[in-house]
C-alpha cells in the first residue's frame, strides 16, 4: 500500500473537522478525570491537523509521530506507573486517538478514530452512573455515527440534517434489540478478573478508629452514606442503629477494632419482629456493611457476620452496590462471653484515668447489679452538667477523666468512651460501637437516607444471661443541653446543601430528585439476575432460571428483528397519501399472492381483462373494481367518500389461492 | 499476499457458484433477496472485536450502563447490516451490454439503476471485475440513487488490447451505511467491449485518386442528384444538414446526395501488403474514420473471413469498427 492516498480516499478537511469534534465532544466528559496535559495534547493534536489540511497539507512525517508517540507514553507512564485499570486506559486510549487524528493521511484513519470515540464513551460510563452522562454519551455516538455517514466517496454529500435523522432512524430501530439484550442477556456473579481499583475511589466516612472529636467531621458532612428501604414495617427512628466497626482496644485517648473482628459469630437467639430492608451502599474505602442491629440473613455471598456480629465483605466496597437483609433488634446470646473476649473487652491502659477508675468504684459501690450501676451513669450524663457541642474543647493524656469532671462538653464519642471506660471500671465488659443511627426519611420514595452526619458511636455492654445489650449515652442528655451550636451548624452544615435538606421548600425539591436518582439506582443501575427471573416472573412465566432467562432473550430478539424487518419494508415502501391509489395498491398486492402480478404495462382495465381469462371465478369482481377505479382515478372529481367505500371492497376481497372448482384455468 | 491470494480464490469460487444457482439473468433485474451476499468490511471485524472488548469490560465492572452502552453498539450493528443489505435490495439495473472502443480509449459500459422505493439508496458501486479474474484493479463507479428516480452510471473500462473483451457477470455492491458491511451481488449478464485496434498508418485510401477525384466532384453543384433525407449521425458533414427540417421540429437530418459518378471505396486487407496483420487492422481502422468524417460516400471492408458491404454512418462504422477488433478473436 502506498503511503499517498489516491485523491478518492484522501480525507478532507470537513471530515477532519467533525471527527475532531466529536473526539472532543468525548472527551469533554473526562475533564478532571484525566491528567490535564492529555487533553490538551490531543487537542493540540487536532489543531495542528487541522491547520494543515486547511493548507492543503497532509499528515507530519512519520517518525516525527512515532517522537511525538512514544514519548507521551512514556510520560503517561511514569505519571501513573500503569496501563491497567479504567484511568490508565482512558488515557492511553486518548492519546491513541489525538495521534491517529494526526497521522489521518485517507478516509480509513478516521474509522479508527471513530472506533476509540465509541470506546471511549464506555469506558466513561463504567467510571460514572449518572443517567445525564449516559444521554450526553449517547448524543456523542450520535453525532459520530452521523459522521461517518458522510465519509464517502459520493458527491454531493446530504445536508447535516438528513444525516442526523437517518443515523437518529437507524439508532431508534437499535433501541428494541439492545433493550432486549439488557434485560435478558446472563450477568456474571462476579468479575473475570479483579478490577484495580481507582487511585481517586472515595475515602470517606466512618474510619476503623475513633478518637475525641473524629465523628464531628462527619457530622459537618452531607454526603450520602447508604439509602435504605424497609419492605413491611419499620422500626421506629430511634430504634434504628446502623452498626458499624466495633471498637475494643483502648489506650486512654484513641479505641480501635483489635483482631475481635477475626473471630467467628457468637450464637444469638434473635426474637421480636423480623425487618427486612433493602440497603444500597454507596462507595467507601471499606468493606463495612451498616446492617440493621442484628442480621441474620442477606443475599449478598461476598458478605459475611465477623466476630462482633458486623456484616462485612471481603473487598472494599468500591462500586456502589445493594444488600437486602433481614434484621432483628432484640436478641439473646446462646453462649457465655469467652475468658478472651471478657478480658479484652475489660481491659484498661495503666495508669490512665485514675478519676474516673476511683468514681466508677464509688459508683459501683452504690450499685452493685450490672444494670442499675449503667443506668447510674447514664443518669450521671442525665443531671449533671453534661452538653452536647460539636466544639468540644481538646482533651490531653487522660482525656476521659478531662471530660468527665473538668469540661462536661463533647460529641457522641466523647459520652460513649467515657461509658465504656465507666463500665470497664466497674468490671462489666463493654465495647464502644461506631454506626450511624436514624436517617431522613424520604417520603417521595419510602425510603431513608443516611447521611455520613448520622454518623454515630454508642457502647454495648455484656449483661450475664442476656447478652450484649445497647446502651446509647448521647441520648441521656438532657435535650436542654444541646449546645445552640449543634443545631446552627447541623443547619447550616459545611455547605448549603445541608441547609436545603433540612429546612427549605428545596428541601423537599431535593428529596425528590433523590427519590428519582433512587428509582434509577434500584432499577436500572442495580439489575441483576435476580431482577431479571423477577421480571420473568412479573411475565407470568413459572419457576424462571437462567434458562429461562435466556430463552426470553431468544423469544425477544425474534420479535425484535421481526419488527426490525417490518420496519425497513415499510421505509421502501413507495408512500402516497391518496386512499384510492392506496387502496388500488393494495388489491394489486393480493392478487400477486395468488399468483397475478399485474405487469407495470398493464393499465386497470386490461389488467382485469387478463385477470378474467386467467381466473374467470374472480373476473366479475375484478372487473367491477378495476373499471370502478379506473372511474374515480380518471373520469370527474368525486367525493372522497367513494374512494373510501371502494377502500373498503378491496380491504373485504379475499382472493382464494385457486378457483373453487379445484381446476385451476 | 498469501491472504490475498486465497481470498480471490474464494470470491471466484463465490462468482461461479452463484452463476450456477442463478443461471443467466435477463436485464432489466431487479435484485431479490436471495442474491445478496453481505459480510463485514475490515472495519466491521474491527467493530466486532470492540464490541467483545466492550462486552467484557461491562460484564466484568458489572456495570450496567456500560453493557447497554456495548448492547447499543452492538444493535446498531446489526441495524447497520440490514441497512446495507436494504441499500441493494430491490433496485433494478439495465446495462448497456456492447461497449465499442478503440485501443488506448476507455470502453464505456452505461448502466442504469432504478430505485423504485421510497428510500435514497446511496453509495451504490458497480464494479466489472477485471475480465480474467486477475488482480488488476476492476473499472468501477459509484452513484446515489434517489427516491423512485432512475440513475444512469457509466463505468468507464481502459482498454489494454485489440479484440473482443468479455465480462460474464458485473457487480453491484454497497458499504452504505457506515462502512462496516459490504452487501453485493452478481448479475449474470455478459458485457462485451469492442476494441478496435488504434487508427494508424500512413497509406493513402486504396482508390485515393478517384477519391479525391469524386470529392472534388461531389464539391461540383449539379452533378449530383438529391436523393432524399438521412438520420443524422454524429460524424456526418454539417454543410448537409436539412436545417429547415431541424427548424420545423423533426430530427436532426442531412440531405443525401447520390453522386452516380462516386463508386463505393473499398477498404481492403489485401490492398495493404507487406504490413504485418495489426499494422493493417491499423490502417483499415484509420481509414474507416477516415471515410466516415469525409463526406456521404459509401465505403466496404474487406478483411479475410469477413466482408461488409458498402455503407455509411455510425451503425455501419460500428460493423467495420467490430469486425476490425473481432479479427482473429473468438466470434462473441
Amino acid at each position: 500500500m502506498s503511503h499517498a492516498p489516491s485523491p478518492a480516499t484522501r480525507v478532507t478537511f470537513a471530515e477532519l473537522k467533525w471527527m475532531s469534534v466529536c473526539l472532543a465532544l468525548a472527551l469533554a466528559a473526562y475533564i478532571g478525570a484525566l491528567p490535564p496535559w492529555i487533553l490538551v495534547l490531543v487537542g493540540a493534536a487536532c489543531a495542528i491537523r487541522l491547520g494543515r489540511a486547511a493548507r492543503g497539507r497532509g499528515a507530519p512525517g512519520r517518525w516525527i509521530l512515532l517522537g511525538i508517540a512514544a514519548a507521551a507514553v512514556l510520560v503517561l507512564f511514569l505519571e501513573l506507573h500503569t496501563f491497567n485499570g479504567l484511568a490508565a486506559g482512558s488515557a492511553l486510549l486518548s492519546l491513541v486517538a489525538g495521534l491517529k487524528l494526526l497521522e489521518t493521511q485517507s478516509r480509513r484513519d478516521l474509522y479508527v478514530v471513530s472506533f476509540i470515540i465509541y470506546f471511549l464513551c464506555l469506558a466513561d460510563l463504567l467510571r460514572s452512573e449518572s443517567l445525564g452522562l449516559l444521554l450526553y454519551l449517547g448524543a456523542v455516538s450520535w453525532l459520530t455515527t452521523a459522521t461517518l455517514l458522510r465519509l464517502t466517496p459520493s458527491a454531493p454529500l446530504p445536508p447535516w440534517p438528513r444525516s442526523l435523522s437517518y443515523a437518529g432512524r437507524i439508532f431508534a430501530q437499535a433501541l428494541p434489540i439492545a433493550l432486549v439484550l439488557w434485560l435478558f442477556f446472563p450477568r456474571l456473579d462476579s468479575p473475570f478478573w479483579r478490577v484495580p481499583a481507582d487511585a481517586h475511589a472515595a475515602e470517606s466516612g466512618l474510619g476503623d478508629s475513633m478518637s475525641p472529636g473524629d465523628i464531628v467531621n462527619l457530622a459537618l458532612s452531607d454526603e450520602v452514606a447508604f439509602r435504605v428501604r424497609f419492605q413491611g414495617d419499620a422500626p421506629p427512628a430511634a430504634q434504628l442503629y446502623w452498626r458499624g466497626p466495633v471498637l475494643h482496644e483502648f489506650d486512654g485517648r484513641t479505641w480501635r477494632r483489635g483482631a475481635a473482628g477475626f473471630a467467628r459469630p457468637a450464637a444469638i437467639v434473635s426474637s421480636g419482629p423480623a425487618y427486612r430492608y433493602l440497603l444500597s451502599l454507596e462507595p467507601s474505602a471499606h468493606n463495612w456493611i451498616f446492617a440493621l442491629d442484628w442480621p441474620d440473613r442477606w443475599d449478598l455471598a461476598a458478605a459475611s457476620l465477623n466476630g462482633d456480629y458486623m456484616l462485612v465483605q471481603s473487598t472494599a466496597i468500591v462500586r456502589p452496590i445493594d444488600v437486602a437483609a433481614t434484621s432483628h433488634t432484640q436478641m439473646r446470646a446462646a453462649e457465655p462471653l469467652g475468658d478472651a473476649a471478657r478480658a479484652r473487652d475489660l481491659s484498661l491502659p495503666p495508669a490512665r484515668n485514675p478519676r474516673t477508675l476511683a468514681y466508677a468504684r464509688e459508683l459501683r459501690r452504690a450499685h452493685p447489679a450490672d444494670r442499675d450501676y449503667a443506668r447510674a451513669v447514664l443518669d450521671l450524663f442525665h443531671r449533671d452538667s453534661f452538653f452536647y457541642t460539636l466544639e468540644p474543647p481538646p482533651l490531653g493524656e487522660n482525656s476521659v477523666d478531662e471530660f468527665l469532671f473538668d469540661t462536661k462538653r463533647g460529641f457522641c464519642g466523647h459520652y460513649a468512651s467515657a461509658f465504656a471506660t465507666l463500665m470497664r471500671a466497674a468490671g462489666i465488659p463493654a465495647r464502644v460501637v461506631t454506626g450511624y443511627q436514624g436517617g431522613l426519611y424520604n417520603a417521595y420514595g419510602d425510603y431513608r437516607i443516611v447521611h455520613q452526619s448520622d454518623a454515630h458511636a454508642w457502647d454495648e455492654i455484656w449483661i450475664e444471661g442476656q447478652g450484649w445489650v445497647r446502651f446509647d449515652p448521647t441520648s441521656a442528655i438532657a435535650p436542654t443541653r444541646v449546645d445552640a451550636s449543634v443545631a446552627e451548624a447541623l443547619a447550616a452544615g459545611a455547605s448549603a446543601a445541608g441547609r436545603w435538606r433540612r429546612f427549605s421548600w428545596l428541601g423537599n425539591v431535593r428529596l425528590e430528585l433523590d427519590a428519582l436518582g433512587q428509582i434509577w439506582r434500584e432499577r436500572i443501575l442495580r439489575f441483576n439476575q435476580l431482577s431479571q427471573q423477577r421480571l420473568l416472573a412479573n411475565l407470568g412465566i413459572p419457576e424462571p432460571d437462567g434458562q429461562k432467562v435466556v430463552a426470553a432473550m431468544a423469544v425477544g430478539l425474534g420479535l425484535a428483528f421481526a419488527w426490525l424487518a417490518w420496519q425497513i419494508r415499510r421505509e421502501q415502501r413507495p408512500q402516497t397519501k391518496d386512499p384510492l391509489v392506496r387502496a388500488y395498491d393494495r388489491l394489486c398486492r393480493k392478487l400477486a399472492t395468488v399468483g397475478l402480478e399485474r405487469r407495470p404495462c398493464e393499465a386497470a382495465e386490461t389488467f382485469a381483462a387478463r385477470v378474467a381469462r386467467e381466473r374467470p371465478d374472480l373476473g366479475r369482481t375484478i372487473t367491477t373494481l378495476c373499471r370502478r377505479y379506473a372511474r374515480l382515478r380518471y373520469g370527474p372529481p368525486r367525493s372522497p367518500k367513494a374512494s373510501l367505500s371502494f377502500a373498503a371492497r378491496v380491504r373485504a376481497f379475499h382472493p382464494p389461492r385457486t378457483p373453487p372448482g379445484g381446476a385451476s384455468a | 499476499m498469501n491472504l490475498q491470494r486465497w481470498r480471490q480464490a474464494a470470491i471466484t469460487r463465490l462468482r461461479r457458484w452463484s452463476v450456477r444457482r442463478h443461471g443467466a439473468d435477463v436485464l432489466p433485474m431487479r435484485i431479490n433477496r436471495r442474491r445478496i451476499y453481505i459480510v463485514p468490511t475490515r472495519f466491521g471485524l474491527m467493530l466486532g472485536a470492540l464490541l467483545v472488548a466492550m462486552l467484557i469490560a461491562g460484564l466484568n465492572y458489572n456495570s450496567n450502563l456500560g453493557l447497554a452502552f456495548a448492547f447499543f453498539m452492538a444493535s446498531l450493528v446489526l441495524v447497520a447490516m440490514h441497512h446495507c443489505h436494504r441499500n441493494l435490495l430491490g433496485l433494478s439495473v439495465d446495462a448497456s451490454l456492447v461497449a465499442d472502443a478503440l485501443l488506448g480509449t476507455d470502453a464505456e459500459f452505461h448502466f442504469m439503476l432504478h430505485n423504485e422505493s421510497a428510500v435514497e439508496r446511496r453509495d451504490i458501486e458497480v464494479r466489472m471485475p477485471a475480465p480474467d479474474g486477475g488482480g488488476a484493479d476492476p473499472a468501477a463507479a459509484s452513484a446515489c440513487v434517489g427516491h423512485l428516480a432512475y440513475e444512469p452510471v457509466p463505468v468507464a473500462v481502459a482498454t489494454a488490447r485489440r479484440g473482443i473483451c468479455r465480462w460474464e457477470q458485473f457487480e453491484l455492491r454497497t458499504t452504505h451505511p457506515f462502512g462496516w458491511f459490504r452487501a453485493w451481488t452478481y448479475v449474470h449478464a455478459p458485457l462485451t467491449a469492442f476494441v478496435a485496434p488504434r487508427p494508424r498508418g500512413e497509406r493513402p485510401l486504396p482508390a485515393a485518386g478517384m477519391g479525391t477525384a469524386s470529392v472534388a466532384r461531389a464539391q461540383v453543384r449539379g452533378e449530383e442528384e438529391f436523393a432524399g433525407l438521412s438520420v443524422y449521425a454524429p460524424g456526418m458533414p454539417l454543410k448537409h444538414m436539412a436545417w429547415k427540417v431541424l427548424a420545423r421540429g423533426g430530427e436532426p437530418a442531412v440531405r443525401i446526395y447520390s453522386d452516380l459518378g462516386a463508386q463505393p471505396e473499398w477498404l481492403e486487407w489485401s490492398a495493404l501488403e507487406g504490413l504485418d496483420p495489426e499494422a493493417r487492422l491499423s490502417q483499415l481502422c484509420r481509414w474507416v474514420l477516415h471515410c466516415e468524417a469525409g463526406p456521404p460516400r459509401p465505403y466496404g471492408l474487406r478483411i479475410p473471413g469477413v466482408e461488409i458491404a458498402p455503407g455509411h454512418g455510425a451503425s455501419h462504422r460500428a460493423r467495420c469498427l467490430r469486425a476490425l477488433a473481432a479479427h482473429g478473436a473468438a466470434a462473441p
